[in-house]
């Protein structure tokens, strides 16, 4: 009953109080998701998981403590916040540098992500939503190529996840957010060399079922599946030595999120993901330093409509809007939650973000994107003597501080006196973040801009979060392929 | 329902199982799982947040003419259980039959005793939480490390499963997980980690000690050259890239094309000198349990034999599509490892560092961001973090940086060439499946390195 959760939750803050809490926050999070598991054409399993629960985090004598409970019961949500302000204390005492949380404007808010009407999770039949499933691959299954595709796997996930956010300082953030995921694994092989290829679908968007004829999925996966089948039956050898790329939203995307999005984030800055995720090569008084050449602005936007990664408030209460992390290849702003943003005197950018009611609030990206530029797609490769077009990737990687970065290409073409010719397989960027950004020397226009979804890992535990990134085209030059 | 402000299991279990009858189901496992979870995570030196996490846990698999479903439930009033398990039996009539479904295992059964699952001096070791972190920190200060960040974990736990088939079983453990990575500078940095279930065992100043240690030795690294090494790796790097192996030993993920063992059963596939078990039975392993996801008991389970691939991990409906039994490592959905445990060869370290002699070898102490071009060929690569060095002539010789392994699982398997004799458990952030396992030392290994 919300109701009764919401009581609790402010019960929580009054009893903060009482405790000595210098900042309490609840927050209540009831989470509805329906899942479906496809095994090569069979459906291995329907699945549904609810969850309902209170996280509490207290500041207190400069240290942090955090609990959280999903008995609903006054005695457990007690015992959550005498833990939570106990912790804090306890800890607090001990620290030589004091933890503070930056001031920030409080709000009252409601906002919501709706999937159609008709089109909510919770409003579509699980039989319609597996038959979509089953079709989609079938589809694959039965497509005419020269390759086989003996391996599919799909997942179809939704949810519907409602938040009630409550601190002493007078914050009241309430929002409701439909989701849904598909992921896809598809391998083809050629029958004639057993060689394979892989290919990962991951699509994802804030709304309902509506979301599969925005991406005219069954059109997509068709695509997708018979390029795959080309590229492991036709694609020859990549070309090696100095050349240039053009690469596609795809790969954009994920430079985008990881030789950017990643380095920027407080914490991480800070050295507080340092076991974990890592630090990061950029450091606070690098902001306003060169780190691209000027096409590179690289934004982080949680507002973008429909977008995986939406919200308004995050969840610490602060008001979201876009970040400019590279401003024409200057490094401008982080990723910031109130606790970073006071270690660096500065104040959040709203990226305060937590995975569940039983996760801490840190920085984390949203949507992360390349902000257009103003050529045409032609254009990008008019002058490249020789180069590789790369669309999307495969395997990728990038070191725990974000310096040097891998990504591998799955559709791919040779560049060849301004053409795009045959395809090439598996061609390679290993190069550093300042030398890939530094590279970049044409973005192409608005109209070509797209995003992909993706699951962000960080934390311990970990919490996984819904982000997109994107881009359009964009050329790099003088890449040393060995 | 409520007693005292807390849910009895016994009635979870009990409504549960009377409402899965009332919709006919044909077969279900329930599990409910009641645990208190702690932690201390600290970050330049200091603690920078403190969390407990209590929660309970519902779990059902379920199977009605062969259409199979699942719940996860943190959501445990009366109505919620209910009203899920109503949804349930809806999704059940709603899905088409499953033909890879056989059944879940059939009773009566008879549950292995394991020794150290539960340890009695967790309270006290609650108390002592942060003077423990402390200690570590500490101890990696006094070899030289400017700052420290990591985390420790603990928890409590009672574990409960009820089934179709004359399943009813109760199991409570205890557990803790301690990370450190200690830094003398930017880019020389040690870690290690210490696991298990025994408080009275654990060491975390040892684990802050040689943190400290691999972080003092990387002072003043320099670019490493891509090209083909030998690669001696600490447990905690061979426990995320050759227990790969083995762990791709599913069947699962070969009909998915994300394993490279697709018809190997009964192959080589390493050398003679490596023998790898799925255990569940490991005293003080963190994947120990006598019970899997479908109520049938685990055991002892040979994966490779002196080199030959033997078997897979299997549950019910698996093992019979494959012509076998189950190993009792049935998961929610596909088969799950228990402890993973490599048996141990006959070197100590510095032996190990004698037989590099003549080749150029990487030391290789941490990794990272493990990821695959084609699972089903093993075709990957992993980065090297914190201290990594050459050995020259027997000795470690100066500290190396940014470089990358890019080889296929299989070669990384295939070519171990010696194994250390000291096991030590490892589950950390990048490694899921407890796996207890030795130094490494591997030959002809593809070593990359990004371009400037």
């Amino acid at each position: 009953m919300p109701s009764s959760s919401y009581d609790l939750a402010e019960k929580a803050i009054e009893e903060g109080e009482k405790l000595g809490a210098q900042y309490i926050e609840a927050r209540y999070v009831n989470s509805l998701m329906n899942t479906s598991i496809l095994k090569n054409g069979v459906p291995e399993l329907g699945a549904i998981a609810r969850s309902n629960g209170i996280g509490i985090r207290v500041l207190k004598d400069g240290g942090v403590g955090f609990a959280s409970f999903n008995e609903m019961t006054k005695e457990e949500m007690s015992i959550a916040v005498a833990f939570a302000t106990k912790m804090a204390e306890a800890t607090g005492k001990r620290r030589s540098k004091k933890i503070v949380f930056s001031d920030e404007k409080v709000h009252e808010v409601k906002f919501e992500a709706l999937g159609e009407s008709g089109k909510r999770p919770f409003e579509v039949d699980p039989e319609a939503k597996i038959k979509r499933l089953m079709g989609i691959d079938k589809l694959i299954a039965e497509l005419k190529t020269n390759a086989v595709i003996p391996f599919r796997f799909f997942q179809m996930l939704d949810e519907t996840e409602k938040k009630y956010i409550i601190t002493n300082e007078g914050a009241k953030i309430e929002s409701e957010i439909d989701r849904l995921q598909l992921f896809g694994i598809v391998v083809a092989v050629n029958p004639t060399t057993g060689s394979k290829e892989q290919m990962m679908i991951q699509k994802g968007k804030t709304g309902g079922l509506e979301s599969l004829d925005y991406w005219k999925i069954e059109d997509f996966v068709t695509k997708e599946a018979t390029k795959l089948s080309k590229i492991v039956t036709e694609s020859k050898d990549a070309p090696t030595g100095i050349i240039d790329y053009v690469v596609g939203p795809n790969v954009i995307g994920i430079m985008c999120h990881e030789n950017t999005g990643h380095p920027t984030e407080g914490d991480r800055i800070l050295g507080r993901e340092g076991a974990q995720a890592g630090e990061s090569y950029l450091k606070k008084d690098m902001i306003g330093q060169q780190i691209g050449s000027e096409h590179v602005t690289i934004i982080d936007d949680p507002t973008l409509e429909g977008s995986y990664g939406y919200y308004l408030y995050d969840d610490e209460g602060v008001k979201a809007g876009p970040r400019y992390l590279h401003n024409k290849g200057v490094f401008e702003e982080m990723l910031h939650n109130r606790e970073s943003a006071a270690w660096m005197g500065t104040n959040s950018t709203a990226a305060a973000r937590a995975i569940g009611f039983n996760r801490e609030p840190i920085p984390r990206m949203a949507n992360t994107y390349l902000a257009p530029g103003t050529f045409e797609y032609e254009e990008l490769f008019e002058d490249i003597k020789l180069g590789v077009f790369m669309n999307n990737f495969t395997e990728w990687n990038i070191d725990d501080r974000r310096y040097q970065s891998k990504y591998v290409g799955l559709e791919a073409y040779l560049i060849e006196n301004g053409e795009i010719k045959h395809m090439v397989r598996r061609p390679v960027i290993e190069t550093t973040t300042p030398k890939l950004w530094g590279s970049v020397d044409a973005v192409a226009k608005e109209k070509y801009l797209e995003f992909d979804a993706a699951t962000c890992g960080k934390g311990d535990p970990m919490q996984g979060a819904p982000v997109y990134h994107g881009g359009s085209f964009m050329r790099i030059r003088n890449v040393e392929v060995r | 329902m409520i007693m005292g402000n807390k849910i009895e299991i016994k009635n979870i279990l009990d409504l549960t199982a009377n409402k899965l009858n009332s919709l006919e189901f044909d077969d279900y496992a329930i599990t409910a799982n009641r645990g208190n979870r702690s932690q201390l995570r600290f970050a330049d030196n200091q603690i920078t947040i403190a969390k407990n996490w209590a929660s309970l846990e519902l779990g059902v698999f379920a199977a009605k003419d062969s259409k199979t479903v699942a719940i996860e439930l943190q959501d445990l009033s009366e109505n919620s259980i209910a009203s899920a398990l109503e949804s349930l039996g809806k999704l059940a009539k709603s899905l088409p039959p499953n033909q890879n479904y056989f059944g879940i295992s059939d009773g009566p059964f008879s549950y292995p005793a394991i020794e150290y699952l539960a340890d009695t001096d967790f309270v006290e070791f609650h108390d002592q939480s942060i003077d423990q972190v402390e200690g570590a920190i500490n101890a990696a200060e006094a070899e030289g490390a400017k700052r420290s960040a990591g985390v420790l974990a603990w928890e409590v736990k009672e574990e409960h499963l009820l089934s179709s088939k004359g399943a009813s079983v109760s199991e409570n453990s205890t557990s803790y997980e301690f990370s450190i990575r200690s830094f003398i500078d930017e880019t020389s940095s040690g870690a290690d980690v210490e696991v298990g279930r025994l408080f009275s065992k654990v060491d975390f100043e040892r684990a802050g000690t040689k943190a400290g240690e691999i972080a003092k030795m990387a002072i003043g690294g320099t670019n490493g050259d891509p090209g083909k090494y030998n690669i001696l790796l600490e447990p905690r790097v061979a426990a995320d890239i050759v227990a790969a192996t083995p762990g791709a030993a599913n069947p699962f993920m070969v009909d998915i094309g994300m394993s490279w063992l697709k018809d190997k059963i009964g192959e080589p596939i390493g050398p003679e000198l490596i023998s790898v078990y799925d255990d569940a039975l490991l005293p003080n392993g963190l994947g120990s349990k006598s019970f899997d996801d479908e109520g049938h008991p685990t055991g002892r389970n040979v994966i490779v034999e002196k080199g030959i691939l033997k078997g897979f991990i299997h549950n019910t409906s698996t093992a019979k599509k494959a012509g076998t039994t189950s190993t009792g490592n049935a998961g929610l959905v596909l088969p799950q490892n228990s402890n993973v445990f490599f048996e141990p060869g006959e070197h100590t370290f510095e032996e190990l560092l004698e037989l590099t002699k003549g080749k150029p070898t990487l030391y290789i102490t941490n990794n990272w961001y493990t990821r695959f071009t084609s699972y089903a060929d093993g075709i990957f690569s992993s980065i090297p973090r914190d201290g990594m060095f050459i050995i020259k002539n027997g000795e470690i010789s100066k500290p190396v940086r940014e470089l990358r392994i890019s080889d296929t699982m299989g070669n990384v398997f295939k070519n171990v060439t010696a194994l250390g004799k000291e096991i030590k458990q490892i589950k950390s952030w990048e490694v899921n499946v407890p796996t207890f396992i030795p130094h490494v030392l591997i030959e002809d290994i593809n070593i990359s390195a990004a371009t400037k």
